[in-house]
């Protein structure tokens, strides 16, 4: 399985409600289940006018499936080459 | 849900070229090398900020959407597609709503107004950017489509826009609603039709030519249908299928049950399947790409559907017996459950589904929404849709108020008959549920109805009743409607004081009750009634009360203001004021969807053309009138049109018999009044052929006596007793008598043929002067009526003259010597009434939104048929030539 970003683009995106968000969750899950494929949804983030969102599978056509079945945009897909953070500091080779 | 669906209800977009998941490569076109090169013509035209239609037309299979998807593959403007649907009743507006966010406009099925506001906003949406606007599939179009896509045709040439439609031509009859814009595609000039040939026997070699299949064999099988000829060839080591849908099946041969059950679906579907449905439809990622392989599905606008419509039904026709209805079901819980909620879709699933219910509730819906689309037809058959579907345990109420609007829309798309029918049907379950209200309504849109229909005598005992009805119910509004109603049956056979009469009674208790409407109206129909008396002041009444109603958005009352108006103004041969008055109510009935008054006014000009000498124009607008449906209370003045220009110019007729025909109608409106002009064709008849009709020479010397006092009767008593007269019966002159008739009766008759030429008609005119003894008079008068290429009158008075001993008779003049003004087309008409003005051909364009080149073409027309040789000539004799 392989790691994208999506960046999804929705004006008013931080407006958004409580509600409204967990409306999109339960129909972003339902997209999901409905692959039939190995799919994780890792997790999201609002900003600005736009949604990135983390997800796991196979491939970016998969992805492009799941915003279809969802209805959301997929503006941007990427695949995701390396993740990193402070703890991979401790790697340095001495 | 609704947050993040894009575009829209239906969230439909067709990508600008269809491409499939696995569709392997472009697709070669063969033999299209001139269609592709129109259709890029077009295309580049546009660009330049020209515009264009054209019609891709053929049958299924042959490769319209193809050769369409080529020549706009690599367009260097904006490309739009949309297409219509396979439903049962088609969306309303559908292919516009596809289109809708790209054109910045709304959502068309919230906002739509009214029809010609969302031709307007359409069109000033494509003005300003190139764009190709793909429409396919025209044959499976609603008719408020259909109108938008005329009202763009019509204005082309002015915006940079190539418009492309797709048609199985076969499949659009008469009656189908886009049969009007195939019309235009072939009258316009700037439209044109590109039919699609079956491939050549060479072509079908090409395509097969490196298989072991013999394509003399292919091309017999498949008739040269480029669709089955490559369904063929992909699978060349198969035995030939005996058809295009065994030629698709062999590509699921092989495929799971549980696949198969899922082609169902996507076939179940028309057109195509939303992705946002494929959750709750539990189709999964895999098995949409395993059927992907078949190369039957291909992605379509937002979702999943067969590559093309010959393989949906190929597989529809597959699906078990009692298997559909599962099917639909599926989708229509789906369509619930996400939240996607078109009703035309809907009703089709649910009808689809046997769910007799939730089919009442969307056909409802979707009836409403077509009805404010202004696609009456298709409202009408969502109406009868839900009717259909109702099963009898409902309320009558429900039943009522279905059958009501049905009727409704089918009177306002001209289907008078079931309308009646229908509205009729309401009556005992108004009854049945106690709303006497209701029933008195009922009856009353029933007499107006009927009259319409031409059938006097129900009209009004229907118009009695629902006063009757609304006294028993206390219901005052109601009883004073029909009061007006009553008013204008009574004042339609000239009893004038029981009309007034009722106006001041609805007068009265729409000023008790505080109803502005009804006041409006019973103010209208006073000043009509008066008006119809001869008092010429009333015209300010009515044309006040006109504006009224349109401020108050009483469309159909102002249109029937309208129509009343001009009516009187050409009764009274008010000829100028009448054709002013066309030059607004014609355009407001079209405005806002009134065809049923657009008809009535139509049949009006046709008379008013007739009487001034604008003959070609005259039988253009009674052909239309005749040929629409309407109602038939409008055919009256076309048939009596039908008849005597041909009489006066000495050709057969085109209508089977016409007289005959208006004479039927009169009987069953049974208003003498009326008839009297059916009497006078019939007096002219008899004159010309020397043959008088017994009804002549009985009947209407007998009316011309009983009649004779009835007050605002004096034009067609005096018409009738001039032809009486002119065949020599002794009769009793009327008492009622309009001034030209009085002085031709009085034997002034160069003064009666002064008073006809500043009225403006030239063959009652010169009728005057052929009727006086001075020589002088006489040979003018046949002047005149070779002016008007009236040769069979010239000859008849010819022949009077040379019996008289006349010295200097002219003769017939040559046909190439004679202008010809009374020959101008109602286009032309136009045409030259901007000249009089003084409008520059650039000006006409514009306001007549055709190319200069059309202008130029139409503008040496008028030129011509008038027979002078500059437009400066036609300013200066415009009064002379009519043109005012």
């Amino acid at each position: 399985m392989t790691r994208f970003i999506i960046e999804r683009e929705i004006e008013g995106a931080s407006s958004l409600t409580p509600e409204q968000l967990a409306d999109i969750a339960r129909t972003s899950n339902q997209a999901v289940d409905s692959l039939g494929v190995p799919y994780t949804w890792v997790n999201s983030y609002v900003a600005g006018d736009k949604i990135y969102c983390v997800h796991e599978t196979d491939d970016a056509e998969t992805i492009r499936e799941h915003a279809r079945r969802g209805g959301f945009p997929a503006n941007v897909v990427s695949e995701v080459a390396n993740e990193f953070g402070p703890h991979t500091a401790e790697l340095k080779s001495a | 849900m609704t947050v993040l669906t894009r575009g829209g209800e239906t969230g439909r977009k067709r990508p600008s070229r269809p491409a499939a998941r696995s569709y392997p490569e472009r697709v070669e076109l063969l033999e299209r090398g001139r269609e592709l090169g129109a259709l890029q013509a077009a295309v580049v035209a546009a660009a330049s900020g020209t515009g264009s239609v054209v019609a891709v037309t053929g049958d299924a299979g042959v490769g319209k959407s193809v050769l369409t998807a080529a020549a706009v593959a690599d367009a260097a403007v904006r490309v739009l597609w949309s297409g219509c649907d396979p439903l049962s009743t088609p969306r309303p507006l559908g292919p516009f709503r596809d289109v809708a966010a790209d054109l910045g406009l709304g959502d068309l099925t919230q906002d739509v107004g009214q029809l010609a506001e969302v031709c307007e906003q359409i069109y000033a949406a494509l003005r300003d950017t190139p764009t190709v606007l793909v429409v396919e599939d025209l044959h499976w179009a609603d008719a408020a489509s259909v109108e938008v896509l005329r009202f763009l045709a019509r204005r082309v040439e002015t915006i940079p826009l190539a418009l492309l439609v797709t048609t199985r031509d076969h499949e659009v009859g008469a009656a189908h609603p886009a049969r009007g814009f195939l019309g235009d595609v072939a009258r316009l000039e700037s439209c044109e039709r590109l039919p699609l040939p079956t491939l050549s026997r060479e072509a079908v070699t090409t395509l097969v030519g490196e298989t072991s299949l013999d394509p003399g064999r292919v091309h017999v099988l498949t008739g040269g249908n480029p669709f089955f000829v490559t369904e063929i060839a992909k699978q060349p080591d198969r035995p030939l299928p005996v058809s295009v849908r065994d030629a698709v099946l062999a590509r699921i041969a092989d495929i799971s049950a549980a696949d198969v059950e899922t082609l169902h679906l996507v076939a179940a579907a028309p057109e195509r399947i939303d992705d946002r449905l494929l959750p709750a439809l539990g189709v999964d990622l895999p098995t949409l790409q395993r059927l992907d392989a078949t190369g039957l599905l291909a992605p379509a606008g937002g979702g999943v559907g067969f590559r093309h419509e010959l393989a949906r039904l190929a597989v529809e026709s597959t699906i078990p017996p009692g298997g559909a209805a599962p099917l639909h079901r599926r989708l229509l819980d789906a369509h619930e459950e996400v939240g996607i909620r078109d009703p035309a879709v809907l009703t089709h699933h649910a009808v689809g589904a046997g769910d007799a219910g939730r089919a009442v509730t969307y056909a409802t819906a979707a009836g409403e929404q077509a009805m404010k689309a202004g696609s009456h037809t298709d409202a009408a058959a969502f109406f009868e849709t839900a009717l259909h579907h109702l099963d009898g345990s409902e309320d009558d109420l429900v039943r009522a108020e279905l059958q009501q609007k049905l009727g409704f829309e089918q009177y306002l798309s001209s289907r008078l008959p079931e309308a009646i029918g229908n509205i009729e049907a309401t009556f005992p379950l108004w009854s049945a549920a106690g709303d006497f209200t209701g029933l008195a309504s009922a009856h009353d849109s029933v007499a107006v109805l009927e009259y319409y229909n031409g059938r006097r005598q129900e009209a009004e005992s229907h118009a009695d009743r629902a006063a009757d009805v609304a006294t028993e119910a206390g219901a005052r509004r109601i009883y004073a409607g029909s009061r007006v109603t009553r008013a204008y049956l009574a004042a339609q056979r000239n009893e004038f004081d029981v009309a007034l009469a009722a106006c001041a009674d609805a007068a009265e208790v729409a000023e008790a009750t505080g109803d502005a409407a009804l006041a409006v109206r019973a103010g209208m129909f006073d000043a009509i009634v008066k008006l119809a008396q001869g008092d010429v002041e009333q015209r300010t009444a009515v044309s006040k009360a006109i504006a009224t109603a349109r401020e108050r958005g009483l469309d159909e009352l102002a249109s029937t203001g309208f129509s009343n108006l001009v009516y009187h103004d050409v009764e009274h041969r008010r000829l100028r004021d009448a054709s002013q008055v066309l030059e607004l109510a014609l355009p407001f009935a079209a405005e806002r969807d009134i065809p049923i008054c657009s008809h009535w006014q139509t049949g009006v000009r046709s008379r008013l053309h007739l009487l001034r000498g604008r003959w070609d124009a005259a039988l253009e607008d009674a052909e239309v009138v005749l040929n629409q449906r309407g109602m038939p209370l409008g055919t009256m003045w076309p048939f009596l049109v039908s008849s005597l220009v041909p009489l006066r110019r000495g050709v057969e007729p085109t209508v089977d018999e016409p007289l005959e025909a208006a004479w039927r109608l009169a009987e069953s409106l049974d208003e003498p009044v009326r008839r009297l002009p059916l009497l006078a064709a019939l007096a002219e008849h008899g004159w010309m052929t020397g043959e008088v009709d017994e009804r002549v020479s009985g009947l209407a010397v007998d009316e011309l006596t009983r009649l004779g006092d009835t007050a605002g009767a004096g034009w067609a008593l005096g018409d009738l007793a001039a032809w009486v007269q002119r065949l020599g019966l002794a009769f009793q002159r009327p008492s009622e008598l309009a001034e030209p008739y009085r002085l031709s009766l009085d034997g002034k008759h160069a003064e009666a043929a002064q008073w006809w030429h500043d009225a403006g008609d030239p063959f009652a005119e010169a009728l005057a002067l052929g009727d006086a003894t001075d020589p002088e008079l006489r040979i003018r008068g046949v002047e005149l009526l070779d002016g008007l290429g009236a040769t069979a009158t010239a000859d008849r008075r010819r022949v009077d003259m040379r019996a008289d001993g006349i010295d200097g008779v002219p003769a017939r003049p040559r046909e190439s010597t004679r202008a010809n003004p009374g020959g101008l087309t109602n286009r032309q008409l136009e045409v030259a009434r901007l000249m009089a003005r003084g409008l520059t051909n650039a000006e006409i364009s514009a306001q007549l939104f055709i190319s200069p080149k059309t202008t130029d073409h139409h503008v040496s027309a008028v030129l011509t048929k008038l027979g002078v040789s500059s437009r400066r000539d036609v300013m200066l004799q415009s009064e002379e030539l009519a043109l005012t």
